[in-house]
């Protein structure tokens, strides 16, 4: 349907895309697809519908890492050819513009599979369209974005998203409250990833940690083994389908018990698309982690050589995860890089939600607070680490605090890198990376 | 002999909202660096309040369907208690949700106006059509000469304490000051109590209201240090108390950054 009214549509967005690049405008990521999704709505279902098998993942944290584990599984399967939007282009207009790019002269979309990350609030307003087969949930945190007593909000629009595809199967977070409720009284099929209690225990929850009914259906991990690169070993048991999951010997690059449960999710997607998790198990070992999520920069100079280790902080809930893995470092080295720019959430505040107090009893070398509320950052380590840290060196010029923080360091030393998300895209950058990637 | 200070955090559960804990933890350990024995109570749903059990209250503000359920169990439990305390001069601090809610009317988020908890004599309503959108972003006041010429007096050496507050706002609720309430500060960046009035907060005896978070308390310790040491006075019944100075650098690095960028 609506071919012929396509083309003329398509080959619009597509000179628009390559006139934005010419005139040097920006890559052209949002705006065509923001003028075709507002003048022409039918377009992006149009484009959906010809890719056989849609997921959707949505959630607080982990949609970029999930999606990216998942597409690492697929890698491993010749005749799969997925379809996925950039990181954090999650919105409508993000979505589409992707399936305007990928597409032909025609508006024709050869792929087997769409992986597409989708924000929270966008889920209600697309899923109609997208009717996705899978829908994850990664979990439901506030985040200082939207921390205005939303989150009540939030779960009720994600559950708006889920009503509307009752066949789609849908993956969640079986330890967190709000996931684990989503799919209550709705007739989905539903899977649960978890964490043995041993390690869920950890995982700062809004509200009691939820208790998975033994008889549901999903995969929980265990002999869970953060090792010393950071990399974490674990075992996946659980049912799908009634029929028996049971892979010993896990693995994933990204560091920290977040990302065990979006290994889950991608184990159980692959499972749920027929993809066996020998195979799932081999695609999560290439997988490369999401930019600024894990991601090791080197800085050289002369014989001197340091590592920098990217853990982006954009909540409470991921800034305290981040902390409980660096309790173990020996001898740690660690920038706090906050900034309040849109992007990062302009009031701090979050940062007195966020358990510094974790840090208490790490071996601490020196810590480093950078960015433009270098200082809020300072106060708040100062409450929480007591007065015995004090002063708590700043420098609110992130290309400063580089050079410093490379004159302290040892050759080979290994430099933590804790930053909100625009503090993550400019400390990239002045270490000689750009945004353009996936 | 050494003081000691017992601070109750109503609601802790349900009203938990932008970092406002801070507050607390800015008094435990300022408390503790100043030698002075401080307890933290948590006093929640279902729970009845006594008089004369603390020395200074904190509230901050939560999601509209847990700000709905405490103001009946308020009612039920805790008004006349609480009330006793404030009228004798107990401290209690609200901050946003907190603020509006301590009030006689307060706003929801669905517009609709509901029975606050009545002991300040504020009412906040929602916006009108001259206030189209959220009273959003870094808030920088003056503090008004009574409160800051009392402020001064708290330490023992003494020592240049600014004369402003800075913090963040984020509220649609537009609170207006009834009788025998002043105001806290008066607003020099931002919108403070609501859109038109040019002023921040309020007081009536020892019970404050702002809607500063940032969290309030952290990037203004000579305000953290004023409650303290009121709260001190009043217990030990000696206007005469003070406070050892505290080595503020962070702190106040801190406040001046936010009146550098944003004043």
């Amino acid at each position: 349907m609506n071919q012929l009214l396509l083309l003329p549509i398509v080959a619009f967005a597509k000179l628009l895309t390559l006139a934005l690049r010419v005139s040097g405008r920006g890559s052209g990521t949002a705006l065509p697809g923001y003028l075709v999704g507002r003048y022409f709505p039918f377009v992006l279902e149009a484009l959906v519908s010809q890719i056989p098998v849609v997921v959707a993942i949505t959630g607080t944290n982990g949609k970029t890492t999930s999606q990216t584990m998942l597409s690492a599984v697929f890698d491993q399967v010749p005749r799969a050819k997925v379809l996925r939007n950039k990181a954090g282009a999650n919105l409508s207009q993000g979505i589409l513009s992707e399936l305007l790019k990928q597409s032909n002269a025609v508006g024709r979309l050869d792929f087997t599979h769409a992986v597409l990350e989708v924000e929270e609030a966008t889920l209600p307003r697309i899923a109609r369209l997208l009717k996705p087969n899978i829908i994850a949930v990664t979990n439901l945190y506030r985040d200082q974005l939207d921390a205005y007593g939303e989150i009540d909000r939030t779960e009720k629009l994600i559950r708006d998203g889920i009503a509307q595809c009752p066949t789609a199967a849908v993956v969640v977070n079986g330890d967190d409250p709000r996931t684990a409720r989503l799919t209550q009284g709705m007739g989905n099929a539903t899977y649960y990833m978890s964490l043995a209690p041993e390690y869920a225990k950890f995982l700062p929850y809004e509200g009691q940690l939820n208790r998975r009914d033994p008889s549901s259906q999903g995969l929980e991990a265990t002999n869970i083994h953060i090792n010393e690169d950071l990399t974490t070993d674990f075992s996946v048991q659980g049912h799908i389908n009634d029929e028996r999951v049971n892979l010993p010997q896990a693995k994933t690059v990204s560091p920290g018990f977040f990302h065990v449960y979006n290994a889950l999710t991608a184990i159980a997607i692959a499972n749920l698309l027929g993809i066996d998790g020998a195979t799932a198990i081999a695609g999560l070992k290439t997988f490369k982690p999401a930019f600024g999520r894990g991601e090791i920069l080197t800085r050289q100079q002369g014989d001197k050589q340091v590592n920098y280790r990217l853990l982006l902080v954009k909540n409470p809930a991921s800034f305290s995860l981040s902390l409980e893995l660096l309790r173990n470092i020996p001898a740690l080295k660690l920038i706090l890089a906050i900034n309040d720019n849109t992007a990062d959430g302009k009031d701090v505040s979050w940062l007195w939600d966020s358990e510094l107090e974790r840090l208490n009893h790490a071996d601490i070398d020196w810590i480093l607070c950078t960015g433009i509320r270098a200082k809020d950052m300072a106060v708040r380590l100062k409450y929480a680490l007591d007065i015995s840290h004090s002063p708590i060196p700043t420098d609110e010029s992130i290309r400063q605090a580089i050079d410093l923080s490379f004159d302290k360091a040892n050759t080979g030393d290994t430099v933590f890198v804790l930053p909100t998300y625009t503090a993550m895209l400019e400390f990239r950058k002045l270490m000689g990376k750009t945004l353009d990637v996936v | 002999m050494p003081y000691a200070l017992t601070i109750t955090h109503l609601y802790p559960d349900h009203l938990n909202l932008y970092g406002d804990t801070g507050n607390l933890i800015v008094l435990r350990r300022r408390c503790q660096w100043m030698g002075i024995d401080c307890t933290v109570k948590a006093l929640t749903m279902g729970e009845m309040a006594q008089s004369g059990q603390t020395d200074l209250y904190f509230m901050g503000g939560g999601q509209d369907t847990d700000q709905a359920a405490v103001v009946n169990d308020f009612h039920q439990l805790k008004y006349e208690a609480i009330r006793a305390d404030t009228e004798a001069g107990v401290l209690f601090l609200g901050v946003c949700g907190g603020y509006q809610l301590m009030g006689n009317t307060f706003l929801m988020g669905s517009g609709e106006e509901t029975q606050g908890l009545g002991i300040i004599n504020v009412n906040t309503r929602a916006p009108g059509t001259d206030v189209k959108q959220r009273c959003i972003g870094n808030l920088i006041v003056e503090i008004t000469p009574a409160t800051y010429a009392e402020m001064q007096t708290m330490y023992a050496a003494p020592r240049a304490i600014p004369r402003t507050l800075v913090g963040f706002e984020n509220h649609s609720g537009q609170t207006y000051l009834g009788d025998r309430v002043e105001p806290l500060a008066k607003t020099i960046a931002g919108f403070g109590n609501n859109a038109t009035a040019e002023y921040e907060g309020a007081r009536y005896k020892n019970v404050f209201g702002s809607y500063m978070h940032g969290s309030l308390l952290p990037k203004n310790p000579h305000f953290a240090d004023y409650l303290i040491g009121l709260a001190l006075r009043r217990k030990y019944a000696d206007t005469s108390l003070t406070l050892p100075t505290l080595a503020d650098t962070e702190e106040f690095a801190a406040h001046e950054s936010v009146i550098h960028r944003y004043g």
